[in-house]
């Protein structure tokens, strides 16, 4: 009886192990899968960025879009702002800028992201996190009343993005899940 | 009387000479015919062991156009020809073998055809079947602005049993497993498709309670 628990404990323990290995090991295509993934949590940002700094987006719109912006992130991540009439960044809590942002002094603003790609791919840390860079380019336009633009610049900008597995249960089965958080956005270079 | 005599013998001596004459004649005639026809059989079957070894040979280095049924035909004729050439016997001996394994490959590749069909189906009944909910999802997505997509947002959430109902987005199947993207609720998501302005996803799996609203959704990406 012991000798048949001693072998059920082991093949549970090879299996568990096996378990292990496939998550830790990613096949290509699965790698492939989350660096995509990633890369769509930026492009999303880029969206609600957007769509925060419209002015004609509705007040109940942008606080929501706010929210789901906000949950892209990891607690206390920043985000750097910069301007070509000063040379220093200034950074501030993510959900500090987009309220900051929301409340930009012009009277229609345009924000579009570019050239987003990733400068140091995805690498599993010692903890199982994937951790890598992706890069944006922003242009940013403000606009007077009159319609006339005020201030232009395009930023290069550089976010670290942790992407981690983890389980959840729904519906009565467990799910495995990546979840994709976006930490510090740095200002890399600011030009006109 | 003497001079009658002499014209029997006469007479006998020519008909013997003729019946000489004709059964020697005759005899090698037949013996020419003969060695005609050994000739024009022999120069037959060097024809055809040539046309086989031709052919044999082609099919060996796949140097030609014939479909499998062609070759097949081709190797069966030769065959019936019995040709006992000992080159054509060896040639026919590796043909053979490699029809049988073109056979298996064509067989192996309709078969696979024939799921890859059956697949294709499965999909598009699938689709058709979650028809109506993708599009009211791409309405979402495509809404001019935010007031048409908040009401085409209430009309596609009369389908779920409530705004919770969770969504699960498949990002890879690869290896057996299938891995997710964060799970959201349905109010999250029909939002998104608003905010995104694309829905780039397909439905993978609905489940419903008793009075027919949805209560998960299973996406895939596209």
């Amino acid at each position: 009886m012991r000798k048949i628990q001693f072998i059920i404990a082991v093949l549970i323990g090879m299996f568990s192990v096996n378990m292990v290995q496939a998550q830790d090991d990613l096949s290509p295509e699965r790698k492939q899968a989350i660096d995509s993934l990633a890369l769509e949590k930026v492009r999303d940002l880029s969206k609600y960025i957007s769509i925060i700094g419209s002015k004609t987006t509705p007040w109940s719109e942008a606080n929501r879009v706010i929210d789901r912006a906000d949950e892209l992130f990891m607690a206390g991540a920043e985000i750097g702002v910069s301007s070509i009439s000063r040379p220093e960044v200034a950074y501030y809590k993510v959900r500090q800028y987009f309220e900051r942002l929301m409340r930009l002094n012009y009277d229609r603003v345009e924000i579009e992201w570019f050239k987003i790609e990733y400068v140091s791919d995805l690498q599993r840390q010692p903890d199982g996190t994937y951790v890598g860079v992706i890069t944006i380019f922003q242009k940013f336009k403000g606009y007077d009343k009159e319609g006339g633009l005020v201030y232009e610049d395009t930023t290069k900008k550089d976010i670290t993005v942790y992407v981690k597995r983890k389980e959840t249960q729904i519906g009565g089965r467990i799910i495995g899940f990546w979840d994709v958080l976006l930490g510090d956005m740095r200002v890399k270079e600011t030009s006109k | 009387m003497q001079m009658k005599r002499t014209n029997i013998s006469f007479q006998r001596i020519s008909l013997i000479m003729l019946i000489v004459v004709i059964a020697l004649g005759g005899a090698t005639g037949c013996k020419s015919k003969k060695k005609l026809a050994r000739e024009q059989a022999a120069a037959e079957y060097a024809a055809r062991v040539e046309q086989a070894t031709r052919d044999l040979t082609a099919i060996l280095n796949d140097d030609n156009s014939w479909s499998l049924e062609e070759k097949e035909r081709r190797f069966a004729t030769i065959k019936g020809w019995n040709l006992q050439d000992e080159n054509v016997v060896n040639l026919m001996d590796q043909v053979e073998d490699k029809l049988a394994q073109e056979r298996a490959d064509a067989m192996r590749k309709a078969e696979e055809e024939r799921l890859r069909r059956e697949e294709e189906e499965r999909l598009q009944r699938e689709a058709a079947k979650y028809n109506s909910v993708e599009n009211q999802f791409m309405a979402i997505a495509a809404a001019p602005d935010v007031n048409t997509a908040n009401e085409k947002i209430d009309q596609a959430m009369r389908l779920f049993a409530s705004p919770d109902v969770p969504v699960l987005v498949i990002i890879s199947q690869a290896g057996g497993f299938n891995d997710y993207d964060k799970p959201t609720t349905i109010s999250k998501y029909l939002n998104y498709l608003k905010d995104q302005k694309v829905y780039n996803n397909r439905i993978e799996q609905v489940k419903y309670d008793g009075n027919g609203k949805i209560i998960e959704l299973e996406l895939i990406k596209k």
